[in-house]
């Protein structure tokens, strides 16, 4: 496979780096071609996860909606996310290369709560790594991963936020490459990390294409997720990709809006750019420095989004939107008061987004909704949204 | 001819190490980075990197970072950056400069565009730590093109192993020996590891080979001088300037001081 997306991807690392990413890409080739290795994860995936997840029909949402309405329900996993999936596969292939650390960056915390639960599981030690703002705004998560035994390294360098946070995980990880493996937890970084995460999300939509074929006899029209850095989106369209009738639609943060450039969506004003070992859409300044995104989601407060939904994007094979604060949270308090679901803030963007696109569909289409999270961790949150308080740095 | 190479020619005939400095530019400000660097050439100084301040320079330490970050709150930027560098070649420096840099930076203002002004401004090598080898022939095929633009410094690390002779491959100037930690900025313990690391590199480089990591004074590098070509300060130097509220005749001598030791001891 190569290490590009069209002109995306790429490895803009420093030179320390180029042998340990070579180890590391021999390594997952070969595990993820060993039977074994696959049997163990899936596994985990079943057992300790609690996959597969349901593809559940939202009945009342369908029927406000006029079209079918599926959603995927990446927030019955365990820690409450899809991030485990990718957590389980990144953490069985570090003990396979006799790794005895992992570090991870994270920004909401979810990614880290999953690393530090996989460091538990497996007996390993684990340092994460996060923004000294996030740290504050996420005590619970924080709370939660020095209970599963995890240390927390507060970043106050540069904005302290998660774009810092991961600029300390790879300076840590050049130092330390010979026993510490770096789980990244979205779909981005130098090769082969994007493919890596795409592998071990992918099962989201191997399960979503074999359950809608069950319920439905056929494929559906849509599918949408939203995206941050691009994780739960890229394993949500995976499947999809090669079956051209699927349409594939990601939802950007839209914050208080584009135009107010309060935002994370990167690859709406669609400048490309080099961070953190990849060529990818950014937003960036004129001079090239890396902007500040805005979200009331802390899941998708990233500048920068995964190189092959950038190589998507310009293919014309994928199309991105974004969704507004305002916009998630109708569909947050909609979802939770319709179906009973709290849904994560950060996956809130891709059923607003769903219900938008239901507009223009018939009865009898159908669209399928990743609903990557849940939303116990957002309830300060929206608590705040709701008495009308400041959410959005 | 470039500038380094000359200048590496001349210390090689004379049989002398060379000395480097890194600073960050528009610490305080532009005005006062010119100043240090004409002090730095009136007391000698081989070759001088400025650092061109980036919002997340992933392969710097606490020190360079800290910096970096500063000199874009005092917005500082490239176009300004080369637009001292034109002045003060008019002004008659002949120094060697090289811009430390990210490919983000470079990227931003377009190849082609920033190649041109390079050349324009007489800056005279690029070290760009997140370009490593293997993405760097877009930029190379552009610098190839354009007359008097500047060079692409190397870099190797300790565990580049297998790769060094990959990197040298073609490699101008000097070999940009970076630390262990793959990070500037860190101590460093100056043993038997590091003089097998430099040796290593040195045995099959066709260029001098420059150690660029942990130093902070002429001594430290003395034990190691069988097996380098020079020394590059970054942190330290930084440090110095600013315990010293930037003064230039620090800055002088510093350097003096430092290339003294170095070449006499």
């Amino acid at each position: 496979m190569s290490k590009y997306y069209g002109e995306f991807g790429g490895q803009y690392v420093a030179e320390s780096l180029m042998n340990p990413l070579a180890e590391l890409d021999k390594a997952f080739r070969e595990a993820i071609a060993d039977p074994e290795f696959i049997r163990q994860y899936n596994y985990y995936l079943k057992e300790y996860d609690g996959r597969e997840t349901p593809l559940y029909f939202a009945e009342k949402l369908s029927k406000k909606y006029g079209t079918k309405m599926y959603l995927k329900r990446e927030d019955l996993n365990h820690t409450g996310a899809h991030k485990i999936n990718n957590v389980l596969g990144q953490i069985l292939l570090a003990k396979r290369m006799g790794k005895t650390k992992v570090i991870a960056e994270t920004g909401a915390g979810q990614h880290g709560v999953a690393t530090a639960t996989g460091a538990a599981l497996f007996g390993m030690e684990c340092t994460v790594f996060m923004g000294a703002e996030d740290i504050e705004r996420q005590s619970l998560n924080v709370f939660r991963m020095n209970l599963l035994g995890a240390k927390v390294e507060s970043v106050t360098t540069g904005s302290s936020t998660l774009k810092d946070a991961t600029n300390a995980a790879i300076r840590y990880w050049s130092e330390h490459a010979e026993d510490t493996f770096y789980i990244i937890g979205s779909a981005v970084g130098p090769a082969p990390y994007p493919e890596m995460v795409r592998e071990f999300q992918k099962v989201i939509s191997v399960e979503a294409k074999r359950q809608i074929i069950e319920k439905e006899g056929r494929l559906p029209d849509c599918v949408v997720a939203c995206v941050g850095g691009g994780s739960n989106s890229i394993g949500m369209f995976s499947e999809f990709i090669d079956e051209p009738s699927v349409k594939l639609v990601g939802a950007e943060a839209g914050g208080l809006g584009v135009e107010t450039g309060k935002h994370a969506a990167a690859m709406a004003l669609g400048k490309a750019g080099v961070l953190h070992g990849m060529k990818t859409y950014l937003l960036q300044d004129e001079n090239g420095n890396i902007e500040l995104a805005h979200s009331i989601s802390a899941g998708l407060d990233y500048p920068g989004v995964g190189p092959e939904h950038a190589y998507l994007r310009d293919s014309g094979r994928a199309t991105y939107t974004n969704i507004t604060d305002k916009e998630c949270m109708d569909a947050f308090l909609e979802l939770t008061k319709e179906e009973g679901i709290i849904p994560a803030i950060e996956s809130a963007h891709a059923v607003a987004c769903a219900c938008k696109l239901a507009k223009d569909m018939t009865e009898d289409q159908i669209i399928i909704v990743c609903l990557s999270g849940r939303g116990d961790k957002d309830i300060n949150t929206v608590r705040k949204y709701l008495n009308g308080e400041e959410t959005n740095k | 001819m470039n500038r380094i190479e000359e200048k590496m020619q001349e210390l090689q005939a004379e049989g002398k190490k060379a000395f480097i400095t890194y600073m960050t530019a528009g610490l305080p400000d532009l005005d006062t980075t010119a100043k240090i660097l004409k002090a730095e050439e009136a007391a000698g100084l081989d070759v001088c990197e400025v650092g061109i301040p980036f919002s997340d320079p992933i392969a710097d330490g606490p020190v360079i970072q800290d910096a970096s970050y500063r000199a874009i709150l005092n917005g500082t930027n490239l176009t300004q950056i080369l637009e001292m560098m034109e002045k003060l070649r008019a002004e008659g420096m002949k120094m060697p400069i090289v811009f430390m840099m990210y490919y983000n930076t470079v990227f931003s203002m377009g190849l082609e565009n920033f190649v041109k002004a390079c050349a324009k401004a007489g800056v005279d090598g690029l070290i760009i730590p997140d370009l490593p080898k293997e993405e760097q022939q877009p930029l190379q095929s552009v610098l190839d093109e354009e007359e008097g633009a500047p060079i692409l410094i190397q870099l190797v690390s300790p565990i580049s192993a297998d790769r060094v002779p990959y990197l040298l491959e073609g490699a101008r100037g000097f070999v940009y020996c970076v630390s262990s930690m793959g990070v500037t900025g860190k101590n460093v313990n100056f043993g038997k590891q590091i003089h097998d690391y430099l040796s290593s590199v040195k045995a099959v480089s066709k260029i001098p080979v420059m150690m660029g990591f942990g130093i902070k004074t002429a001594e430290d590098v003395l034990p190691l001088k069988d097996a380098l070509d020079g020394a590059i300060v970054g942190s330290h130097f930084i440090r110095l300037m600013d315990e010293n509220n930037f003064a230039p005749e620090v800055a002088g001598e510093y350097v003096k001081t430092f290339k003294e030791k170095l070449n006499n001891d």
